[in-house]
C-alpha cells in the first residue's frame, strides 16, 4: 500500500513535471541560478580565505637577541613565551644559522663579504620567530616580550612594521566576510520566495485536480507528495546543472588563479572536490526542506477544503 | 444513515445559510432536497462531506453511525470514500480518459493496478459506458460526462451517493437517464440524496421530498411534490 502510493506519487510527479514542462524548466533555471549565486560566494570565500591565510602565514614576530646572550637564557625566554595561550609556534634560529643565511643572501655583495671575513667571530645573535594563533593575538605576545627582564637580552623586535598591515587585513577581511554574508542572505531570501511561488503556481495550475482528489478521498500527504517530489526533481536537476557549470567555469579560471596572487596558490577545483558533499549536499538538503515547507504552507493556504 | 441534529451554519460575517436543521435519512432511502436558489441546499451537501463545519453549538452531524461534527482533517479522506458525490459541473479532468478519470479515485486510495483494472470497467458498465473507456471528456455529451462522474462516485462502493443538481446542465432526455441511473443505484441499496431545482425531475420520482426555505426545513413529505 505504501509502496503503491509512493510509486503513484512519483508517476504523478513525473506527469506533472512534463505537463508543465515550461514551468518546470523555469523553476530549474531559477534554482540553478540560485545555486550558482551561492556557489559564487563559496568561491569568493575560498579565494579570500586562502589569500588571507597566505598573508597571515607571512606575519610573525622576530625577536633578535644580542650576540652575547647565552643559549640557555634564550631557551628560558622561549619557554616563557611558549606558555602564552596565543602562541601557535616558536622557531629558534641559532646565530650560526643566521650567519649562514645572511652570508648566502649577500653573497654578491663584496663589501659585506669582506667585512665578514675580517670579523673574527659571528656578529649575529640568535633569533626566535613567534607565530600567533590569531592576528589579534600579536599585541599580547609583544606585551609579554616587552618584559623589562628581557630588555637587556633583546637587540630588537621585528614586528612594528606589520602592525598597520595586519590592521588593514583585519578590516578588509571582516568587511569582505560581512558583505558576503549579506549577499548570501539576500540570495537565500530570493530562493525562498522563488521556490514558494513556484510551488504556489504548480498548485494553482493543479487546483482542479487537487479539488477532485480531495473529493474522492485522497489524503493530504498523497496530494502533497507529488508536488514535493516534482520540486525535488527540479532541485536535483538544477543542482546537476549548477555543478556542471561551476566545474566548467572553475576549469576556465583555475589557470589564472595560480598567478593571480604572488606566491599564493588557490586550488578552487581541489577545494570543491574536497568539500563536494558538504557544499552541494547542504544546498540540496536546503532546497528539499524549502520545498517541503513551501508546499505545506501553500497547500494549507490555498486548498482549505 | 444520515442525521442532522440542530445544525446551523453561518457564513461570516452574517449570512445565516442554515438554521436549526433536523433531518434524518434512513439507510436505503432516496431523498430529494429542494428549495429556491440560496435556500441552503448545497450548504447541507458540503456539511455532509465535511467541506465546511457547522456552527459550534449543540448540533450534531452523524453519517453512517459516525459523528463527523468535529471530524479531524486526517479522517476526512476516509469519510469522503464513504460518500460518493456528484455535481452539476461534473468535475472531470479534461486531460484524462474516462477510464483514467474513474481510476483516479482508486489510485489516490492506494488500490493495486490489478484491482483498478478489474473494478473500473465493471463500474463503467453499470453506468452504460463500458464501450467508451478511452474517450476524453470533451468527446462526450453532458449526460455521458455525468455518468462518468457517477461511476467515479461509486468506485469506493459508498453507502451514500450525494448528487448536487446533477441534471442542472442537462436537457430533459439526458436528465431522465441520469435520474434513472440514480434510481437503479438506489435499488442496489445505496442511500441517495438528490439536491435539485428541477420540478419535473422531483415530481416524477414519487419519493421523499424535503423542502428547504431560508435555511430551514419547511416541508418533509414521504411521497413528495416540489411545491414552491
Ligand atoms: N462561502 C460562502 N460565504 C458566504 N456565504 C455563502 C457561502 N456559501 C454559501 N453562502 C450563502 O449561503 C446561502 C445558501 O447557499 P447555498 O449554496 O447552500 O444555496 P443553494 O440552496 O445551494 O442555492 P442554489 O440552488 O442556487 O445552488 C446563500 O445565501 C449563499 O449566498
Ligand atoms: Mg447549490
Amino acid at each position: 500500500m505504501i509502496l503503491i502510493t509512493a510509486k503513484r506519487s512519483i508517476i504523478f510527479a513525473i506527469q506533472s513535471f512534463w505537463r508543465n514542462i515550461w514551468l518546470s524548466l523555469a523553476t530549474i533555471f531559477i534554482i540553478a541560478l540560485t545555486f550558482l549565486s551561492i556557489n559564487f560566494l563559496v568561491v569568493i570565500n575560498a579565494i579570500s580565505d586562502s589569500a588571507i591565510a597566505a598573508v597571515k602565514d607571512k606575519i610573525d614576530v622576530s625577536v633578535y637577541f644580542k650576540q652575547d646572550v647565552r643559549e640557555t637564557k634564550i631557551a628560558e625566554v622561549k619557554s616563557h613565551i611558549e606558555t602564552l595561550l596565543q602562541v601557535e609556534k616558536i622557531t629558534y634560529i641559532s646565530p650560526d644559522e643566521n650567519l649562514r643565511v645572511f652570508t648566502e643572501r649577500r653573497k654578491d655583495d663584496t663589501v659585506i663579504q669582506e667585512v665578514l671575513q675580517e670579523l673574527s667571530g659571528n656578529p649575529l645573535g640568535a633569533t626566535l620567530i613567534v607565530k600567533a594563533k590569531n592576528l589579534n593575538d600579536y599585541s599580547e605576545i609583544l606585551k609579554a616580550i616587552d618584559n623589562p627582564a628581557y630588555s637587556d637580552l633583546i637587540e630588537k623586535k621585528g614586528y612594528d612594521d606589520h602592525h598597520s598591515a595586519i590592521d588593514n587585513i583585519n578590516t578588509i577581511t571582516n568587511n569582505v566576510k560581512r558583505g558576503a554574508w549579506i549577499v548570501t542572505f539576500m540570495f537565500i531570501i530570493i530562493a525562498i520566495l522563488i521556490v514558494f511561488n513556484t510551488v504556489r503556481i504548480a498548485i494553482f495550475t493543479h487546483q482542479q485536480e487537487i479539488g477532485i482528489m480531495k473529493l474522492v478521498g485522497a489524503s493530504n500527504s498523497f496530494i502533497r507528495s507529488p508536488f514535493i517530489l516534482e520540486n525535488i526533481f527540479s532541485g536535483v536537476i538544477a543542482c546537476g546543472i549548477a555543478i556542471s557549470v561551476i566545474y566548467f567555469i572553475l576549469s576556465l579560471i583555475q589557470p589564472h588563479l595560480n598567478n593571480f596572487f604572488a606566491g599564493v596558490n588557490v586550488d578552487l577545483v581541489g577545494y570543491f572536490n574536497a568539500n563536494f558533499i558538504a557544499i552541494f549536499g547542504s544546498q540540496l538538503v536546503g532546497i528539499i526542506l524549502l520545498n517541503i515547507i513551501s508546499s505545506s504552507l501553500a497547500l494549507g493556504k490555498y486548498l482549505k477544503v | 444513515m444520515i442525521h442532522l441534529i440542530n445544525i446551523s451554519k453561518t457564513f461570516e460575517p452574517n449570512t445565516v445559510a442554515l438554521k436549526n436543521i433536523n433531518l434524518h435519512i434512513e439507510p436505503g432511502e432516496f431523498v430529494s432536497i429542494v428549495g429556491q436558489s440560496g435556500s441552503g441546499k448545497t450548504t447541507i451537501a458540503r456539511l455532509l462531506i465535511s467541506e465546511i463545519k457547522p456552527d459550534s453549538s449543540e448540533g450534531k452531524i452523524i453519517v453512517g453511525g459516525w459523528d463527523i461534527t468535529n471530524i479531524k482533517s486526517r479522517q476526512v479522506p476516509s469519510l469522503r470514500r464513504q460518500i460518493g458525490v456528484v455535481f452539476q459541473d461534473f468535475k472531470l479532468l479534461p486531460k484524462k480518459t474516462v477510464f483514467e478519470n474513474v481510476a483516479f479515485a482508486l489510485e489516490v486510495s492506494g488500490a493495486t493496478k490489478s484491482r483498478i483494472n478489474s473494478i473500473v470497467p465493471q463500474v463503467l458498465k453499470i453506468v452504460d459506458l463500458g464501450d467508451k473507456l478511452d474517450r476524453y471528456p470533451q468527446e462526450m455529451s453532458g449526460g455521458e460526462k455525468q455518468r462518468v462522474a457517477i461511476a467515479r462516485a461509486l468506485i469506493h462502493r459508498p453507502k451514500i451517493l450525494l448528487a448536487d443538481e446533477p441534471t442542472g446542465n442537462l436537457d430533459a432526455i439526458n436528465s431522465k437517464e441520469i435520474i434513472d441511473l440514480l434510481l437503479k443505484i438506489n435499488e442496489f441499496g445505496t442511500t441517495v440524496v438528490l439536491v435539485s431545482h428541477d420540478k419535473d425531475v422531483v415530481n416524477g420520482l414519487k419519493k421523499r421530498v424535503v423542502t428547504i426555505e431560508n435555511g430551514e426545513v419547511s416541508q418533509d413529505q414521504k411521497v413528495g411534490k416540489y411545491v414552491i
